[in-house]
């Protein structure tokens, strides 16, 4: 016994939103119950015709499609922003800064806004010895705002925190020693 | 009487070993001559019935295609050794890739992944009465004025010895969170790592044993001075026979498909042993996931508080 869940709320909804037109009452969707109470496809003829397109085309639609793995970065060209690629040999320093898997400088601005805008500067990504390329960075940032710097060296996690918005200056200077 | 032993220890292991072949109890009753031969040689003698194994010249494994190549970070190089003999024997020597088996060991993270598998399936049964629950407490006990005692609405108040307990333990009270999937996916890299250097990772060819007596592996296992507790993980969820039926009556012999693989159970395991495909497996899906494009779905899935 097939038992028609018709979708009537679909007419309901068209009367209560516009002006009552009969076609409207033809859009009812049916969904029946089981297989064998659905009508039956029909022959082809009574179906929109299709053609087969060559599967060569396929790849228009692949190259549309956004890749799965970061794809690498074109070794040639310059960049018309300020971005400059990784380097092939890691500078001879005791501590290196990876770059993250977008090859971006890992050094960022948080805000840990208590009741003020506290603004953080925060490098990620940090190996070997920390507290020498803290200093090294911290050394820096005194010499060019002319003022003092806090820093917080987290060993555990391998990140510096420096109280203040020196995100531009962190990532020139670590661009300029190779990373 | 040796007949009556051997049916009834070919029934028992019909009964446990159902994953791998489903041999109904009744056929081997009956046909309890075609194991009986077997079961003869494994149970008597081991180390005389094992076939020799034949070895190509070695190293039989040498190469390994690291996917996403470490920059600057070298590859760890372990030792792959064989499951065929008591004895270890080295097969090859394989490259891992440092991002998954080198990463610094992050306690913290690892604290979290074992904290975050123990609480999310709990549930606390405790249970207190609140003043309504509480039997009795309906009636006003005494009239508000003219007693000169203090005034009351009803015997089970929280203030009233006996009464019902405010902000007690409501049955049953979920704990169930999810931890990120970064979290996560950083635990496994840091159980991994440590379990390398310190020397309780090892890697197998294949989970593949002569024979299924559980003391083949026991011997095995302490040949090698692997620790009390053994993790196998292979990539199918399906293990050999042999290895299935010999780790069975070990409750410290646990085998896992990588699918399956977590930060407590690789710690309450003292060792850790992964098959070549296990490792191919591991690898590809963490190093995946480390350099996927759209890290935000990652964790789309686990998120419970949004719509």
């Amino acid at each position: 016994m097939a038992s028609v869940a018709a979708r009537s709320f679909v007419f309901r909804q068209q009367m209560n939103t516009r002006r009552f037109d009969f076609a409207s009452c033809l859009n009812i969707k049916s969904f029946y119950s089981s297989y064998s109470a659905n009508p039956k496809e029909k022959s082809p003829e009574n179906y929109t015709q299709y053609h087969e397109v060559s599967s060569d085309n396929w790849k228009f639609v692949e190259r549309l499609k956004p890749p799965t793995v970061v794809p690498s970065f074109p070794k040639n060209g310059s960049c018309f922003s300020d971005w400059t690629p990784p380097p092939d040999t890691p500078p001879n320093l005791p501590y290196f800064v990876k770059r993250t898997k977008n090859f971006m400088v890992p050094v960022y601005l948080n805000f840990e806004a208590v009741r003020n805008q506290r603004k953080i500067t925060m490098v990620k990504h940090i190996e070997g010895d920390i507290w020498a390329l803290e200093k090294a960075i911290k050394s820096h940032l005194e010499e060019v705002t002319k003022r003092q710097v806090v820093s917080q060296v987290h060993e555990v996690a391998m990140y510096i925190k420096f109280r203040g918005d020196y995100v531009l200056h962190v990532k020139k200077w670590l661009l300029n020693a190779g990373f | 009487m040796a007949t009556k032993i051997i049916n009834k220890t070919v029934t028992e292991f019909s009964l446990r070993i159902t994953r791998c072949f489903f041999v109904p109890s009744k056929t081997i009753q009956t046909n309890a001559t075609l194991f009986q031969e077997r079961l003869e040689t494994s149970i008597t003698n081991v180390e005389e019935q094992l076939p020799t194994t034949i070895r190509p010249p070695l190293p039989i494994i040498h190469s390994r295609k690291l996917a996403f190549p470490p920059k600057f970070k070298a590859p760890r190089q372990v030792w792959v050794s064989n499951m065929d003999t008591v004895e270890e024997e080295k097969l090859g020597l394989i490259d891992l890739h440092p991002e998954v088996f080198a990463e610094r060991p992050r306690v913290d993270i690892i604290h979290e992944n074992v904290r975050w598998q123990q609480l999310y399936r709990h549930v606390s049964y405790a249970n207190t009465k609140m003043r309504y629950e509480v039997r009795g407490g309906g009636k006003k006990p005494r009239q508000q004025k003219g007693s000169g005692r203090s005034r009351h609405g009803s015997i089970r108040s929280p203030i009233w010895r006996g009464g019902g307990i405010v902000h007690g333990p409501r049955s049953p009270t979920p704990y169930f969170y999810m931890l990120g999937f970064n979290t996560r996916l950083n635990g496994l890299r840091s159980t991994l790592s440590a379990k390398l250097a310190q020397d309780d990772l090892h890697i197998v060819d294949s989970l593949d044993i002569p024979t299924d007596d559980p003391s083949y592996l026991e011997k095995l296992v302490e040949e090698r001075g692997w620790g009390p507790a053994v993790l196998f993980v292979d990539d199918n969820d399906i293990m050999p026979l042999n290895i299935t039926a010999a780790s069975d009556s070990y409750g410290h012999y646990n085998l896992m498909p990588v699918y399956g693989l977590n930060v407590y159970s690789m710690l309450k395991h003292h060792t850790l042993v992964l098959t070549l495909a296990a490792v191919e497996r591991l690898e590809e899906r963490l190093l995946f996931h480390l350099n996927r494009n759209d890290a935000a779905s990652a964790g789309q899935k686990y998120r419970l508080d949004s719509v």
